[in-house]
């Protein structure tokens, strides 16, 4: 089994043993199958809050309630094999609540939606404070959980459900459900070699009857027997978890294995209190072929195998399907990826052209042993270069797009926040949406959620008035927040538009005087919101005086610029709105880009970022060293030079290549040694060390080894060096 | 019939309660202690078939007394009576070795057949 068990984790059956694999340590890679876990029960948080929102706007809708109901229950199980106990009590008492709505004992009003609301939002919550190496533990659930209670009318959730038997008490899952059982790594081990003693592989389905007053000492006292006369492999619900809530042990399923069947009998029949003893022979292969599918299923169709036959069966494929249709993993450090098929099946058909020539340059090479003339061969073999061209284009292309995911992934969580802060700050926003189908590279994804969160939020917060207030400006009550996303060659622009009060411009100039910023009094427009984005500019007490844009615009900057290579831009009208405007590259890791000497270092620059090539003569240079300009076009613009940026010094000669850089507005000439060639560079994460002036965004590797700097263009903006 | 029966309780009237179920099924009351110190003690001189045994006791509690009483003899007999609410007492109890567990308040039948079990046993 050892083998197979290798390369174990991005399937949905794959359990994680909270219990028992605790200690264990045979070579089983549990922070992947954690990883796995924890990505799908992230998605699950993200699908639910969207369903929600879905339900909140038709609350009548079966469908959407049954949904809402099997992620809830989803999360319930996976945050407890995960082992996180507090996330997945929370997600039970909101399954609960919505069990009651789903067979129609709860109506479903405003107190049970808001409760389940924010029940998700807890969870959504936890799941970030887990994927940055948090816990669960850290929140408080109190309120939450009191709230879910009080909306279900006391109808049977949370403790008091416990009582003596009598009142009418909730089922704490649906008959069936429960026995949705997932093995862990430890408890596959187990079986294995259950197998090969020759024991026999039993499930076993208690119920305790109905007048016990407490049923989780009971399900022990089922335990142990058992445990007594085999060898509990896995018992559902687990027995573990404090405080406990009572009513879930009515109905214990023990997958055990034994050589006495007739003595595992025995032992639950013995045991007082007991209702119902049904005892199933299970096949080992259900269970271990299971565990080993894991390898074969693909990334993105994950599915479970309950035993054939089951009852659970058809439900717990249902429960797979649900998760594996979620959307795709946004939570910060993911290492593993969730990749549309389709994608797969476009490289794998490329893979296949790339076999087929490789073969036709085999048969070539033979024809010039069989003495093809050399005109011939010359030309086959141009031919040949150019389709492995093309296929290691289409290759190229066909990888990257598995890391392209849509930005619906960041958009969707948007029409909830503007409802939660809508609610919280009484205004009221039509929020539109559009291009939400717009790929982008996901690390760029992940990094963006921050940002564009906190730009509406500021929008919300600061650009959108009260509905008094916009009444008396002669606007419409409700305020209009906009998204859109929209690819435009190699770049995504991403606006984020309001038509609240706008920024106040003179605010802007009087405060940058105030701070002595040189030349603030005969700044463009353009250049002033700028100053939004320095550091320490807009702070509250600056910018809310200001009533634009509120604090940490600089954060959002610095996210753009620095980490992303993007940029963004201010447009505001005074009485109109606010519009932001974020440019970002599709993808982070290949560029195109121009490669050029400077003394023995080579340089690349992102061709983004390069108008032009022109040539210099000395003449044509004025200004003294370090300050020096020439002419581009009708202006006059910086000369910078690389021998001077990186060896101290110039070489001069008469004439010289120089490239002609762009950075948002600003251009500049650098003079370069030597133009080499226009090429992609892969780029790789640079060394603090090595860019202590942070003049380079990159480095890339090439071919023979030699290291290629790819210079940040920012630099062009900067006073000093 | 007749097993030899141990009641632990301190409250006196609960002691006459469980003896009247007990004899009328004809098993034998062989003592009742008023806490978990009285309870040991005649766990010791008299060597009952089973124990019930109360959690809630002063001086020494049910479970301190469950222990004792296991390390006297390992294969004894013992049942918790509990109040509702004693959850992880009960399965703190279920996990040292008790037989069975009640709950209060609780019916005759309910005393006789976990009494019947744990005897079968």
């Amino acid at each position: 089994m050892s083998d197979k068990s290798a390369g174990y984790g991005g399937d949905k059956s794959a359990g994680y043993g909270g219990d028992k694999s605790a200690g264990y340590g045979g070579g089983i890679d549990e922070s992947r199958l954690r990883r796995a876990l924890l990505e799908e029960a992230d998605e699950l948080s993200q699908k639910l809050g969207a369903s929600l929102m879905s339900l909140d706007a038709d609350r009548a809708n079966a469908q959407l309630v049954n949904e809402v109901f099997r992620l809830t229950h989803s999360l319930k199980s996976e945050s407890a094999l995960m082992g996180f106990g507090v996330l997945s009590e929370l997600a039970h008492r909101m399954e609960d609540v919505l069990g009651l709505v789903r067979s129609g004992a709860l109506p479903l009003g405003k107190p049970v939606m808001e409760a389940v609301f924010s029940g998700a939002d807890l969870i959504a919550e936890m799941m970030s404070a887990i994927s940055r190496g948090g816990s669960d533990a850290e929140f408080a659930t109190a309120a939450v959980l009191g709230a879910l209670s009080t909306a279900a009318g006391g109808a049977g959730t949370g403790p008091a459900a416990s009582g003596p038997a009598g009142g009418p008490v909730a089922p704490a899952l649906p008959p069936g459900e429960v026995e949705q059982v997932t093995l862990g790594e430890f408890e596959l081990a187990q079986l294995a070699e259950s197998r090969d003693r020759g024991e026999d592989f039993l499930r076993v389905t208690v119920i305790v009857d109905e007048a016990e007053p407490m049923k989780f000492p009971r399900a022990w006292l089922v335990f142990s027997a058992l445990e007594a006369v085999s060898n509990v492999v896995k018992v559902v619900p687990p027995l573990e978890g404090d405080p406990v809530e009572d009513s879930r042990y009515g109905r214990m399923t023990f997958l055990l294995t034994a050589d006495d069947e007739k003595g595992v009998v025995r032992a639950a029949t013995g045991v007082d209190q007991i209702a119902e003893v049904k005892v199933e022979r299970c096949r080992f292969d259900d269970f271990l072929s299971r565990a080993t599918s894991a390898l074969a299923a693909s990334a993105a169709a994950a599915t479970t195998r309950p035993s054939p036959g089951h009852p659970s069966a058809g439900i717990a494929a249902g429960i797979a399907a649900g998760a594996a249709a979620a959307a795709a993993p946004t939570a910060a450090e993911k290492t593993s990826i969730r990749v549309d098929t389709k994608k797969l099946d476009d490289l794998w058909s490329l893979i296949a052209e790339l076999v087929l020539h490789k073969s036709r340059i085999a048969r070539l090479s033979e024809d010039v042993g069989h003495g093809m003339d050399a005109q011939t061969v010359r030309e086959e073999l141009v031919e040949a270069f150019d389709s492995l061209d093309k296929i290691s284009g289409g290759m190229q292309q066909a990888m990257m797009d598995t890391r392209m995911i849509p930005i619906s992934v960041i958009f969707s969580k948007f029409p909830r926040l503007v409802r939660d802060l809508c609610r919280k700050l009484g205004k009221s926003v039509d929020l539109v949406v559009s291009g939400e189908d717009t790929e982008i590279d996901r690390s760029i994804v992940e990094a963006l959620a921050d940002p564009l969160t906190h730009i509406i939020r500021n929008s919300l917060d600061h650009g959108i008035e009260f509905p008094e207030e916009r009444v008396r400006r002669g606007k419409s009550e409700k305020g209009r927040v906009s998204v859109s996303a929209r690819r435009q060659g190699g770049t995504i622009v991403i606006e984020l538009a309001d038509d609240g009060r706008g920024i106040d411009v003179p605010g802007i100039r009087r405060k940058a005087v105030e701070m002595g910023i040189p030349g603030a009094g005969t700044l463009a427009e353009a250049q002033l919101l700028d100053l939004v984005f320095l550091p320490g500019f807009s702070t509250k007490e600056v910018v809310t005086d200001l009533s634009g844009r509120g604090v940490g615009m600089d954060v959002v900057a610095t996210r753009v610029r620095t980490d992303l290579k993007g940029d963004v831009a201010l447009r505001t009208e005074a009485d109109r709105g606010t519009q932001v405007t974020l440019f970002l590259p599709l993808t982070l890791t290949i560029v195109n880009a121009l490669l050029v000497r400077g003394g023995a270092q080579l340089y690349a620059l992102p061709l983004t970022e390069v108008d032009s090539t022109a040539k210099l003569t000395s003449s044509e240079i004025r200004g003294e060293e370090g300050r020096e300009n020439a002419a581009w076009m009708d202006e006059d613009i910086p000369v910078f030079s690389l021998g001077a940026l990186f060896e101290g010094g110039r070489r001069r000669s008469d004439e010289c290549f120089a490239l002609v850089l762009r950075h948002r507005d600003r251009k500049a000439f650098l003079v370069v040694d030597e133009l080499i060639e226009e090429r992609e560079v892969v780029i790789k994460p640079v060394d603090d060390l090595l860019n202590s002036q942070r003049m380079f965004s990159g480095v890339s590797v090439l071919e023979n080894g030699k290291l290629v700097f790819i210079l940040d263009t920012s630099f062009i903006r900067r006073e000093k060096f | 019939m007749g097993a030899n029966i141990l009641i632990a309780d301190d409250l006196s009237f609960m002691r006459m309660i469980q003896k009247e179920i007990l004899t009328e099924r004809g098993y034998t009351v062989a003592g009742e202690a008023s806490d978990g110190i009285e309870a040991v003690e005649k766990f010791k001189t008299l060597r009952p078939d089973l124990v019930l045994l109360d959690i809630t006791m002063p001086n020494m509690n049910g479970l301190e007394a469950m222990r004792k009483i296991f390390s006297i003899d390992p294969r004894a007999r013992v049942i918790m009576c509990s109040a509702l609410g004693q959850q992880n007492l009960i399965v703190e109890a279920i996990k040292a070795g008790v037989k069975d567990f009640i709950v209060k308040p609780f019916k005759p039948e309910r005393i006789l057949s976990a009494i019947e079990k744990a005897l079968r046993s």
